[in-house]
Formats: structure tokens, C-alpha cells, sequence
């Protein structure tokens, strides 16, 4: 007779063999009853703790390695598309004048965005590997962008043809730009945005529920592993009692292993779901913020160009102005100068929301709040500039200038204020990137290490019994 | 077994967190009380039987029946301008999708799901009264202001144009008010005015000089990320199945509108 005639599971298992143990008349039944019981304990630890592994493992992939990326991708990509669209109003405002970097370099920067964005929807999949949907509206983004190029390239030609002064091009002109705009804002950037938004809101319901799965996860381990230790301390004592011997070493040592991988399981799990909020709080949100802030910046500053480019639609470009702005950093004001006064009073003590707002009450990480001070300073000076130019574009005689502040200082003054914003995503997208990669790390060898944890102690409990039951035969 | 009592009370711990504060989300309601117009032509309008008609309405119907997972049954209520906000906070709604317009003012009270339309502010005026051209032509005359809506506010505070505000609890009052010359004009929504236009046929006419984006959005509590999370898939879908398309031409094909049926860009969630 031997001990590994006791199965290692059966359905019911825990409640049949409990009443089996308690019906049980004979010391040896007895003891293979309570090592049976501590075995089945191990492996419900393993599986609890596998479990939650797995979910740790999954909130991880989703959020680190899936969605998380695809939000910088299509961010990416937004900035890419308005970027071409900014850029060709740029150079039909400026006419045959070479104002600010001037019209070469203009539309070298339009062909360089128009490569990007291509490069990143010939990717779709990676934009959206497995949604039909999302899929779906890469490629129409794709079609509509090459809609898009043909409009741009026709209001290009003819604009170069009729060669004007600074200002607004001739009326065809203008039409082919109205109809090449709107379909960049209408139809192509929407639907880039709103991917940024989808990737967003799978990463936030993914860390919802592998958070607290995570958590609840530990509380499982925690549960099953003290019915495990109790069992383990129980054989040990019954079999101090009925053998007259203080203490069974090689189940001692089972004690020890459980103890340690309770322990080591327990310390695991409460780091991956602390690594999962920090990826999540102090890296992941912010990148989704930022990188709305800054696909909002350049559509607004685009905005402002367009509100010289096409007077006919200046009361919209100036309101849709207001509003973008007050997305990315938000003062109560009905208007642009109230808006502009505002700002210069409470950015100092950063009473203000919108996205610049909630970054700026949620400082934790180094060099943060140097690279958010740049950022704000920077958005000071965009919007000093705005104002100073439509100050001077309500003259005809100031239209000229206004004209050239946009393509000169406005525009420098815009990319200080852009790679500001670049450099406070990077820190963001750093603690991001290291809070995953530390999550990866503390779950690598777990896969193997576990279960061989497991077979390890069930082999001990067994170990620690046989002796005894051998005394029977 | 302490130590088990331990590990229940971990348990229970640990689910009370995983639910997230914050109330009830529509996304687990059955059925949705949704705000809409009762005085808008074209957009919400409750007829002599009771039913309410109009864009926002089918947009309604069309969302509560395509949250994800779970369609819901609808229960229209009529809200003015004006209440909406304290409506939606104090869950007498669900949502509201009343040709309400995103602003940042909004934003500080209420979540907005969508905007599942892009209308933009237009002028109407007497078909006789030539003078005016755009908006600020507007000085110096009488301009209709609605009770809790934005629209005058866009001419007077963000245009700086000096009109003079006549206050009228509906844009129902602003049609009669401008039909009989107790006031100028009327500046609003394209949408707005479009079903209105209809029906005073030649007496009135659209200036046709646009001044804002007005980003119709749904209404919802704050707290409630997953559920607006779920209207902008729906909305998504909207525009995809083409049903934003039938109901837009359905509703203003006939005004000579300009209607764009791309999805627009969403406002986002939390």
C-alpha cells in the first residue's frame, strides 16, 4: 500500500474529501485524508495565483504593449494630418512672398506630414489590429486623405500660376482650399481623433477591470494559501501527537516553501497592480492628454491661419479659436480678450483647467514641473501672439502684418510652445514605459517558476507522510 | 479560521474598490429617460398627442437602441434650455439631446457624449428687412435671447456686437416676436432655424453669414465615463450604418442646408 493512491483531483473534491476524512476510522486514512487535503490546498493556491498572474499579464499586453502604443500612434498620425493642412494654408497665405521660414520649406514640411500620415494608415493594423470597425475607418481615412491631396494639389498649382501678395488667393483658389479643408476637418481628422479616443477608452476599462482583478486576486491567494498553512501546521501536529516525534522536518520544509510562495505571490501581485497604476495615473493618462492637447494646438493654430486665409469665415475661425483653446487651457471668458487677460492672471497660480490644467494638478513626476512651467510659458506666448495679430488684422492696414507675425514670430513662437509639450508627454511616456518594462520584469519566470513551486511542495507534503504511513505495513 | 475571516474581509474590500464610485451608469439601466426639446421643429417637438418628433429625437431612439450590449427602452421628457444642466446632475435625465451645444461653461457641470452633429450659428430676419447682412449688422437692433441658451451670447459677448436683448423663454416666442416686429432677428443654430423657416415659409429668410461651430452634444453625469464611453460607440455606428445620413436628409434635406454626414470629432470621456 502507498501513499500516491490518493488522486490528485476529483470534482467535488474539497467537500468529498473533507467528509471522507471526518468518516475515516484508521490512523493511516486519516493521514492520507490530511495530505490529500494539503495537496488539493496547493494546487488551489496555484491556480488563484495563476489566475491572477494571467490577469496581471493581460493589463499589461493591453495597456503596454496594445492600446497604450496605439494611442501615440494615431496621436501621431492626427498631428501629421492637420499638420498638411496648416502647412498649405500657410503657403497659400503667403502668396509669392517668402514670409517666415518661406514657401520651399513650407511645403517641404506638407510632404514630409503627407508621408507620415501615409506610413502610419498603410500600417492600419497596427493602429487597430484586431477591430473591424477601427480598421474600417483607417482605410476611409486613407481614401478620403487621397481625396484630399488631389484638392491640395490642384489649390497649390493654380495659386502658383496666379502668383498674389500676401493675403487671401483668388476666389477659385479659396474654393478649392474651402473644399480641401473641409474635408480634413470634417471627414479625415474626426475620424483620426476618435481613434485616439477608442485606444484611450480601452486602456482605461482594461486597467479597470486587470486592476482590481489583480487585487482581488492577492485576497484569493491570501484566503486559499492560510487554508493551505492551517493544513500543513494541522498534519504536522497530528502526526506530533500520534507519533510521539516534535517535528516532521521534510513537511516542516513544505511549510517554509508554501509560507515563501504565499509570501513571494502576495509581494508579486501587489507590485504589478501598483506598476499598472503608475503606468496608468502617472504615464498613460497624461500621454492621452497631452497628445489631445497637442492634436487640439496645431488644429488651433491652423485656425488662426485660416481666419487670415478665408475673411468670409472669420467669426467661426475666431469662435472655434475660443473654444479649442479653452479645451486646452480653461478660464472662464465669453471672449478672445477676456480670454487673453484671464490667462495672464491666473497662470501664475495655475487656477485654470482643461487638459494644461489637469496635468498641472497632478505633478509627481521629476523634471515634471520644469518641462510643464516651459509648456505654460509657451501657450502664454502662442496666445499673445494671437492677439496681437487679430488686433492687427481688424485694420486693413495692419492685415499685412498680422500676416507676417503669423508666418514669422507666431509660428516660432508655436514650435517652442509644441516642443515644450513633446518634451513634457516624453517624461510621461518614460514613467509609462518604465512602469510596464517593470511590470514585464517582475513577471518573467513566473510562467515556470509557479507551477514548479507548486510540485515542489505537493512533492514535500507527500514526502513528509510516507515514512510515517510505511510504519503500517 | 481568523485567517480566513481575514481573506473574506480582503474580499469584500477589494470588490467594493472594483466598482468605482460614482452612481449608477446607464450602461446597466433598462430604461432611459432622455431629455429633449419640445418647441423645436425639426429637431423636438411634442406633437398634439403627446409624442415627441424631430432629429434629436430619432438620434435618441437610435442610440438607446444601440448601446452597446444592451438596448434600452426610451421615455422622452421635455426640458428647457435653460435646466438642463441641473437636470442632468440631479439624474431627473438620463441624457439630454436637445440641440445642446458643448461649451467649456457646460463642461464644468455636465459630461458630454458625441457631439453627434456640427451645426453652426446663422442669422434669421424678416424676408423684408434687407439691411442686414451679417452679424454685425446687428447693432443697435433687437436681437431674440432665449433663457439658457448660448446663441445671443456668441453675438453680444464673444462678436462684441451692441444689440439690444429682447428675453423670451423659447425660440417659439423669438418666431412670434419676430413675425408680428417685436424684434430684429433671431441668431441661432442653422438647425433651429431651418424648421422654423419651414414653417413661416417666405416671411422669414436665413441671413447665410455662419459664425461658430455649435457641437451638439449628449448630456450625461460626470461620473458616468463607461455609459458616455458607450453613446459615442453608438454614434460611431450611427454614422457608419448610415443612419445619420437618412435622418439628416430626412429632417433638413429640404432646407437647402449644407449637411456633412461624417462622423465628428468626439469631445472624449473623463
Amino acid at each position: 500500500m502507498t501513499i500516491t493512491a490518493a488522486p490528485p483531483s476529483r470534482p467535488p473534491a474539497r467537500r468529498g474529501g473533507v467528509a471522507r476524512a471526518i468518516r475515516i476510522r484508521s490512523l493511516p486514512g486519516r493521514i492520507r485524508a490530511i495530505a490529500f487535503l494539503a495537496v488539493l490546498a496547493v494546487a488551489a493556491v496555484f491556480a488563484v495565483a495563476g489566475l491572477a498572474v494571467q490577469d496581471a499579464r493581460d493589463g499589461l499586453r493591453v495597456i503596454g504593449h496594445d492600446a497604450g502604443p496605439q494611442v501615440v500612434a494615431t496621436g501621431d498620425l492626427y498631428f501629421a494630418l492637420s499638420d498638411m493642412d496648416a502647412q498649405l494654408a500657410a503657403v497659400l497665405l503667403m502668396g509669392r512672398e517668402n514670409l517666415g521660414a518661406g514657401r520651399a520649406r513650407a511645403l517641404q514640411v506638407y510632404d514630409q506630414r503627407r508621408s507620415q500620415a501615409h506610413r502610419a494608415l498603410l500600417q492600419g493594423s497596427n493602429l487597430a489590429p484586431d477591430d473591424p470597425a477601427e480598421q474600417q475607418t483607417a482605410r476611409s481615412i486613407l481614401d478620403a486623405l487621397g481625396r484630399y491631396e488631389q484638392l491640395a494639389g490642384q489649390a497649390l498649382q493654380l495659386d502658383q500660376r496666379q502668383s498674389h501678395a500676401a493675403g487671401p488667393p483668388s476666389q477659385e483658389v479659396g474654393t478649392l482650399y474651402g473644399q480641401a479643408t473641409d474635408l480634413m476637418k470634417l471627414d479625415v481628422l474626426p475620424k483620426a481623433y476618435n481613434l485616439t479616443l477608442d485606444n484611450g477608452t480601452t486602456v482605461r476599462r482594461t486597467y479597470e477591470s486587470k486592476h482590481s482583478a489583480v487585487l482581488a486576486g492577492r485576497a484569493w491567494v491570501l484566503l486559499v494559501g492560510a487554508v493551505l498553512l492551517i493544513v500543513l501546521i494541522g498534519l504536522q501536529v497530528y502526526l506530533a501527537v500520534h507519533f510521539r516525534r516534535l517535528v516532521n522536518p521534510v513537511l516542516a520544509l513544505a511549510t517554509v516553501a508554501s509560507l515563501v510562495l504565499i509570501a513571494a505571490t502576495v509581494g508579486l501581485l501587489t507590485s504589478e497592480a501598483s506598476h499598472l497604476r503608475k503606468a496608468k495615473d502617472d504615464g498613460f493618462d497624461s500621454v492621452l492628454s497631452l497628445s489631445r492637447a497637442r492634436a487640439i494646438s496645431n488644429n488651433a493654430n491652423a485656425d488662426e491661419t485660416r481666419y487670415l486665409l478665408q475673411p468670409s469665415l472669420a467669426d467661426t475661425y475666431e469662435q472655434v479659436y475660443l473654444d479649442k483653446s479653452q479645451e486646452i487651457l480653461y478660464v472662464p471668458a465669453g471672449n478672445l480678450a477676456i480670454y487673453y487677460k484671464q490667462l495672464d492672471q491666473r497662470l501664475a497660480g495655475r487656477s485654470f483647467m482643461g487638459f494644461l490644467g489637469v496635468e498641472a494638478q497632478h505633478v509627481t513626476l521629476p523634471g515634471q514641473n520644469a518641462a510643464l512651467d516651459r509648456t505654460l510659458r509657451g501657450y502664454q506666448g502662442v496666445q499673445r501672439d494671437d492677439g496681437r495679430i487679430r488686433s492687427l488684422a481688424t485694420s486693413v492696414a495692419g492685415r499685412h502684418a498680422a500676416i507676417a507675425l503669423r508666418m514669422d514670430t507666431a509660428s516660432r513662437d508655436f514650435s517652442t510652445y509644441d516642443q515644450a509639450l513633446v518634451s513634457l508627454t516624453a517624461i510621461h511616456q518614460k514613467a509609462f514605459t518604465d512602469a510596464i518594462r517593470a511590470g514585464d520584469d517582475g513577471l518573467s519566470g513566473w510562467n515556470v517558476g509557479l507551477p514548479a513551486a507548486a510540485i515542489v511542495i505537493a512533492v514535500l507534503v507527500l514526502a513528509g507522510v510516507r515514512p510515517r504511513l510505511s510504519e503500517f505495513r | 479560521m481568523r485567517l480566513g475571516a481575514l481573506g473574506a474581509a480582503l474580499l469584500v474590500g477589494v470588490a467594493g474598490c472594483g466598482t468605482g464610485g460614482g452612481g449608477e451608469s446607464i450602461a446597466t439601466k433598462d430604461t432611459l429617460v432622455i431629455g429633449v426639446a419640445k418647441d423645436q421643429p425639426g429637431l423636438g417637438l411634442r406633437k398634439p398627442d403627446g409624442t415627441f418628433a424631430g432629429f434629436d429625437v430619432d438620434v435618441a431612439r437610435y442610440l438607446a437602441a444601440h448601446v452597446e450590449n444592451k438596448p434600452k427602452k426610451v421615455v422622452f421628457k421635455a426640458v428647457q434650455s435653460a435646466e438642463r444642466e441641473s437636470l442632468v446632475r440631479s439624474g431627473k435625465v438620463d441624457l439630454v439631446i436637445s440641440s445642446y451645444s458643448i461649451t467649456p461653461e457646460r463642461k464644468t457641470k455636465v459630461a458630454f457624449a458625441g457631439p453627434y452633429y456640427v451645426a453652426h450659428q446663422d442669422t434669421l430676419v424678416r424676408q423684408s428687412d434687407t439691411a442686414i447682412k451679417n452679424v454685425r449688422d446687428l447693432s443697435g437692433r433687437r436681437l431674440c435671447a432665449v433663457t439658457g441658451s448660448v446663441s445671443w451670447q456668441r453675438v453680444t459677448v464673444e462678436r462684441n456686437v451692441r444689440a439690444q436683448l429682447v428675453r423670451v423663454p423659447t425660440y417659439g416666442d423669438c418666431l412670434t416676436k419676430l413675425t408680428d416686429n417685436s424684434l430684429d432677428a433671431i441668431s441661432t443654430d442653422d438647425l433651429i432655424l431651418a424648421g422654423f423657416a419651414a414653417q413661416k415659409g417666405r416671411a422669414v429668410r436665413f441671413v447665410n453669414a455662419p459664425i461658430s461651430d455649435e457641437r451638439y452634444g449628449v448630456g450625461i453625469k460626470q461620473s458616468d465615463v463607461t455609459g458616455c464611453e458607450d453613446v459615442n460607440k453608438a454614434i460611431t455606428s450611427m454614422y457608419l450604418d448610415g443612419t445619420a445620413g437618412k435622418l439628416l436628409t430626412r429632417w433638413f434635406g429640404t432646407t437647402g442646408l449644407h449637411l456633412t454626414t461624417t462622423v465628428p470629432q468626439f469631445e472624449g470621456c473623463g
